[in-house]
């Protein structure tokens, strides 16, 4: 995940490119340690290196990574024309590479030629049959085809190798929520925040979930898992604060009648209530009889 | 009760750019969005407002139902209610209207029966800059006796209209000049309550 630090210096390095005031080389550069996703600067600044001969051969034996990364970019901008181009010329300098093989085939799905895709895949795992980026693309070329269910198994069949790639398990878990597999995304977050208890993130998804699930248990679960993340956070997450007001009245809703069993609750929920009532008056104070109105519903409702 | 067939819809153009808009700030997600309006008479049904609501999980039921109870709240205070559901898939040929986008029109339709789904249409979309094409790029999607949804018409048809006739003309301009990079959801509104989920600066 990338810090807010990096973030800051990242935009701050775009930004002195886009406005012609160099560090090309190192923007690109801090593009791939983050691993984000700026495809079409690194299109444009990247190809600006390649296109003038001095200043790519100054790069060194960097060159042909910059020719990888600006083929990926390319790629995903739908510029074939410019891909292909990079990858001829790496193919030409190393003919034998699996890793320009692994751009041959992301060549075929970009155009959208499925069947070949697959099958340069397949052959490129028979070889090694332990590299994770292969797997991945297998997972991303299901996505990209609708085959969910596909996606699913290919990404199973990943973590059934590398366990300990938690976004993976999000990717499994992101999966599962679109298709309303809700018990299936449960476990994949019991996986995160087991391997990982101090992410804020986990403990949230994992309440929303159970909270879509529904049930008294679950609800109740979820709001321990609401509370969690408000504990990790300082009290800083509206969701979560939101999500303890709505299991409260979902729990007092589905209790009604029975014996007084949910005696914690109504404190919790108006603490929820409170805070979230501060956070607007001095964040989004025109808001706030709109939030206000809304919290009382849910109150009477329950 | 209105018939389902003789009601045609007017989005306005605020509402139809901030949808697409939307859709373009996250192109490698899903989106969704709700649509506020009133029944102008008895035939037609007024789009009037939309409201960008996430892009990431969408089938989670807390962000969605936080959103639906602070916006209800919000069309009470200006009259109107919510009458519609937008949605953009993530992938860009896929044009099905998927289960999660029928499950949260039905729940939309149980508070206002003639409720409407809209769905991105990537071609269409893709092809403006091309074509002179003055319908909105989305399909739209009504209830039927059977209480499924059913695509309406073809072509955008006459059902669904825009009430500015400009509107793509000007949501080209807005692509241009890529001002989706202002637009604000309901999900950045709940990381961030400063930012404002009715987008009241998007068109100054």
């Amino acid at each position: 995940m990338v810090t807010k630090t990096e973030e800051t210096q990242l935009n701050r390095l775009e930004s002195q490119v886009e406005h012609g005031g160099g560090g090309v080389w190192e923007y690109l550069c801090l593009v791939r340690k983050l691993k984000v996703r700026r495809s079409d600067k690194v299109l444009k600044h990247g190809l600006s290196i390649l296109n003038d001969p001095k200043k790519r051969s100054s790069l060194g034996p960097d060159e042909w990574t910059l020719y990888e990364q600006v083929a990926v970019a390319a790629m995903d901008c739908q510029c074939l024309d410019v891909a292909k181009d990079c990858i001829n010329v790496l193919h030409k300098r190393f003919p034998d590479s699996k890793r320009v093989g692994r751009l041959e085939a992301m060549l075929f799905e970009a155009k959208g030629s499925w069947e070949e895709a697959e099958k340069a895949y397949a052959s490129l795992l028979e070889d090694n049959s332990l590299d994770p980026v292969i797997h991945k693309r297998r997972v991303a070329l299901a996505k990209a085809q609708g085959n969910m269910l596909m996606a699913v198994e290919c990404l199973n069949k990943y973590l059934n190798i590398f366990m300990a790639d938690y976004d993976a398990w999000r990717e499994l878990a992101e999966i599962y929520i679109s298709l309303q597999m809700y018990k299936q995304a449960a476990f994949c977050y019991e996986e995160l925040v087991l391997s990982q208890p101090t992410v804020p993130l986990y403990h949230l998804a994992y309440a929303d979930v159970l909270y879509t699930l529904g049930g008294l248990e679950n609800l109740q679960t979820a709001r321990k898992y609401y509370s969690s993340t408000i504990d990790l956070t300082g009290g800083k997450n509206n969701r979560a604060l939101f999500g303890i007001c709505l299991c409260t009245s979902a729990i007092a809703q589905l209790t009604k009648g029975r014996n007084k069993e949910d005696k914690d609750s109504p404190d919790l929920s108006s603490l929820a209530a409170a805070a979230l009532e501060k956070v607007y008056k001095q964040g989004a104070s025109d808001k706030l009889p709109i939030l206000t109105l809304a919290l009382k519903n849910l109150r009477v409702s329950s | 009760m209105m018939g389902g067939g003789e009601l045609t819809y007017e989005l306005s153009q605020n509402a139809y750019i901030k949808l697409d808009l939307h859709a373009l700030k996250h192109r490698t997600t899903a989106v969704n969005g709700l649509l506020l309006g009133r029944a102008n008479g008895d035939d037609v049904l007024e789009i009037a407002e939309s409201v960008p609501l996430f892009h990431s999980h969408l089938s989670l039921l807390p962000p969605l139902e936080i959103s639906l109870i602070l916006i209800e709240e919000y069309c009470a205070t200006k009259g109107l209610g919510v009458v519609g559901y937008f949605h953009a898939n993530e992938t860009f040929d896929d044009s099905e209207l998927g289960n999660v986008a029928k499950n949260i029109g039905d729940h939309i339709s149980r508070y206002f029966p003639q409720a409407v789904i809209l769905l991105l249409n990537n071609n269409k979309l893709d092809a403006l800059p091309k074509g002179k094409d003055r319908g909105p790029v989305m399909h739209l999607y009504t209830k039927d006796a059977y209480k499924s949804w059913k695509f309406v018409g073809s072509d955008g048809g006459s059902h669904l209209t825009i009430k500015e006739p400009a509107a793509n003309t000007v949501l080209l301009d807005y692509i241009s000049s890529e001002k989706w990079h202002g637009l604000v959801d309901f999900e950045d509104h709940l990381e961030d309550v400063t930012k404002d989920w009715l987008n009241p600066e998007l068109f100054k």
